[in-house]
């Protein structure tokens, strides 16, 4: 009985939702027209074979994995990089969290006219050290890539300061009981450091491939998923469906694939923490 | 326990009540709040302008504006009216979403508002702004909503390089091709034209006087028409005029058209709407003071073909305020009203007797242009489904800009993209 208020309020605000987009996902719904038809399996085979959806499903997973490589990778470089007092943390810290505390839009503004192609800052350095503009948000093979980079500039901090504060508990006597065996610094790393941190590593990784893949701000802000669609994303997608044309039937399938590439990472994550807790 | 459940529900009623008897006595007394969903930038400083105009005039009328972008503004009236819920008491239309906000039946009837208030239609507001808010789209539909603001479609150059070159006024899109060649050969530093090129309704708005001007049509008795010669002659013309546009224009939305406008680096602009170019002439804010000739768009097989894009005021039928929201849409269509925003913020007038207002013709001088654009402007196809045909068309064209596509592949697979669509 104790559980039960937290039950009803899981049932209302996950259970049904997820239930009402499963149920959904079997109608052509159109809430605009409010013309609603079952269709069985037909929005899950026309959603798959859908060009559009293809590609921004293979853009999202690119944009996941290479997002969360990357910033997993530098985040735990930099906590390396500042372990332990030194002068000046508390001021460093802040600076590194900032870009965290700015909204995406804000940021998105800010990197839009950076990456200008005629007048923004990047090229405007390449111009004047006498190399070729690059069409950072114009080029179909180069916009993907700026919009993972600001990805990164702005997330990476989160990175960092999970593996620091993971980092501050492992207890001081180990590094210097490895010191005394001998062991080099990088010794250190590979054989004491990584395998105490593995599990908010692979914490990190699990939040951060979650939250890249369901990259939708930046991209609206940035490219709005262009040029063409070298851009879209999966979460674009289902908003456009959903917000735009308003076919809750298609967002809803759309919606679904991205929740079994989710919940599949997720399972991946769990077990292997109950791996390690046997 | 069940006992004390009771006594509180009776005591929570009983005082309750006098409270609900007392706000329905306001209601009835006349105390009325509109709320209102608006676009943000100028268009929300025009209707700040005439809410606190309305409020000083009506003190029991009191006001919440929300000023939203298009598309934050069309997903909360959607999802409101399609429940009734009746938050909004005026809401701000684009003129392609009318038709299914119309069809569906979720806008108040401003012809009964009309009658029961003894007022007509002032013949002063231009028919073809007043026939977007018309179900079915004909002179003779039912009026659900009026027009607000009077965008239409505009072409500009700069007079100054053009007079430098010895060009006149191109009359056809071929003169403008020429004409884009020799000032980028000429003018280093200027652009031989400039145009929206971001995918959906950017470059298609863009596109649109261009590719109707070639004889092209988007449907054609309700079916896509994108597979036809003019189609492709239009976008043919539009990949050559590319060569002469700035590099990055596939990312140029109407932000960096204006920049290019305003900074003097733009020789021609294919695509500019009254409420970019309000400041042109001010010194503070444009480097091209009486510089740039804005007039009307070139023909080609067609006469020249302004795009409309009137924004509509309407009453939701949900809202509990008809009589005063209805009020509300007289006053701010009004002639003075008008007068004020187009002064103060450039708002495009929709009354034909605002463009010949001396004040404001001195300080537009395309006023005359602009209302016989206005006149004789094309409105974007009446259909539920424009948003989607808009994005895919969008999209191809792009895919034809950045020469990821050629012309006539784009264009096919824009046509079965909407007749799958449409089916």
């Amino acid at each position: 009985m104790i559980f039960l208020p937290a039950f009803i309020v899981i049932v209302f605000l996950t259970v049904y939702p997820i239930f009402n987009v499963f149920h959904m996902s079997f109608f052509k719904y159109n809430y605009l027209s409010d013309t609603k038809k079952f269709l069985g399996f037909t929005n899950f085979i026309r959603i798959i074979t859908d060009r559009l959806f293809q590609k921004s499903f293979i853009n999202t997973i690119i944009f996941s994995a290479a997002a969360t490589f990357a910033e997993v990778g530098i985040g735990l470089f930099l906590a390396l990089l500042f372990y332990g007092f030194f002068k000046g943390k508390r001021l460093f810290m802040i600076m590194v969290i900032f870009p965290m505390m700015i909204s995406t839009m804000v940021v998105s503004s800010i990197w839009k006219t950076l990456y200008h192609y005629d007048i923004g800052l990047f090229n405007y350095i390449l111009k004047s050290i006498g190399l070729h503009p690059v069409g950072w948000l114009i080029n179909p093979k180069m916009a993907l890539f700026s919009v993972i980079i600001v990805d990164i500039w702005q997330w990476t901090p989160f990175a960092f300061i999970i593996l620091q504060a993971g980092l501050n508990t492992i207890p001081g006597e180990i590094f210097e009981a490895a010191s005394i065996d001998g062991a080099n610094y990088y010794k250190t790393i590979k054989l004491i450091t990584l395998p105490i941190l593995f599990n908010q590593i692979l914490l990190v990784i699990l939040l951060r491939t979650i939250d890249t893949f369901r990259i939708f701000g930046k991209v609206y802000a940035l490219t709005q998923g262009g040029p063409g669609n070298a851009t879209e994303t999966v979460t674009y997608y289902v908003y456009r469906e959903g917000f735009t044309y308003f076919n809750l039937g298609r967002a809803s399938t759309a919606s679904i694939y991205i929740l079994i590439v989710i919940s599949l990472i997720s399972v991946l994550y769990i077990r292997n923490i109950m791996r390690e807790e046997k | 326990m069940k006992k004390h459940f009771w006594v509180f529900f009776i005591v929570m009623l009983l005082v309750l009540l006098p409270f609900t008897v007392w706000s329905k006595g306001q209601q009835e007394k006349g105390a009325v709040k509109l709320t209102i969903a608006g676009r943000d930038g100028g268009y929300g400083k025009a209707m700040q302008l005439a809410v606190d105009g309305y409020s000083a005039l009506h003190p029991d009328v009191s006001f919440e504006v929300l000023k939203l972008p298009g598309a934050s503004l069309y997903e909360k009236v959607v999802i409101d009216m399609k429940t009734s819920v009746g938050t909004y008491d005026v809401i701000m239309i684009d003129d392609p979403v009318a038709t299914q906000f119309q069809k569906a039946g979720w806008l108040a009837n401003l012809d009964d508002l009309f009658k029961k208030s003894g007022k007509s239609l002032d013949p002063d507001i231009i028919s073809t702004a007043v026939k977007l808010g018309r179900y079915p789209y004909a002179d003779n539909g039912t009026l659900y909503a009026l027009p607000h603001v009077g965008n239409v479609e505009l072409f500009a150059y700069r007079k100054d390089i053009f007079n430098k070159l010895g060009l006149s006024k191109p009359a056809k899109w071929d003169d403008v091709l020429t004409d884009a060649k020799m000032i980028k050969q000429s003018e280093p530093d200027v652009y031989g034209v400039v145009f929206r090129g971001v995918k959906g309704n950017p470059i298609v708005a863009g596109f649109l006087p261009i590719y109707w001007a070639f004889g092209a049509k988007v449907l054609k008795d309700g079916k896509p028409a994108l597979d036809s010669p003019q189609a492709l002659n239009a976008l043919n013309f539009f990949l050559k005029l590319k060569q002469y546009a700035p590099k990055g224009v596939s990312m140029y939305n109407s932000a960096q058209v204006k920049d290019a406008l305003y900074g003097g680096k733009a020789g021609i602009v294919t695509e500019v709407w009254p409420s970019w170019v309000p400041k042109l002439n001010d010194p503070n804010e444009s480097l091209v003071v009486n510089k740039v000739e804005v007039t009307t768009h070139p023909g080609e097989v067609e006469k020249s073909s302004p795009m409309i894009g009137v924004w509509l005021l309407g009453i939701p039928k949900a809202s509990k305020y008809h009589d005063t929201a209805f009020d509300f849409l007289l006053y701010i269509t009004g002639k003075e009203m008008q007068v004020k925003m187009a002064d103060e913020f450039g708002i495009a007038p929709t009354r034909d007797s605002v463009y010949k207002v001396s004040k404001l013709i001195s300080k537009y001088p395309w006023y005359p242009v602009q209302a016989a654009a206005l006149k004789n402007a094309v409105g974007r196809p009446r259909t539920t489904k424009w948003s989607e045909l808009e994005n895919i068309f969008g999209t191809y064209l792009q895919l034809a800009l950045i020469g990821s596509m050629n012309a006539q592949d784009a264009l096919k697979e824009a046509n079965a993209k909407m007749t799958e669509v449409l089916e």
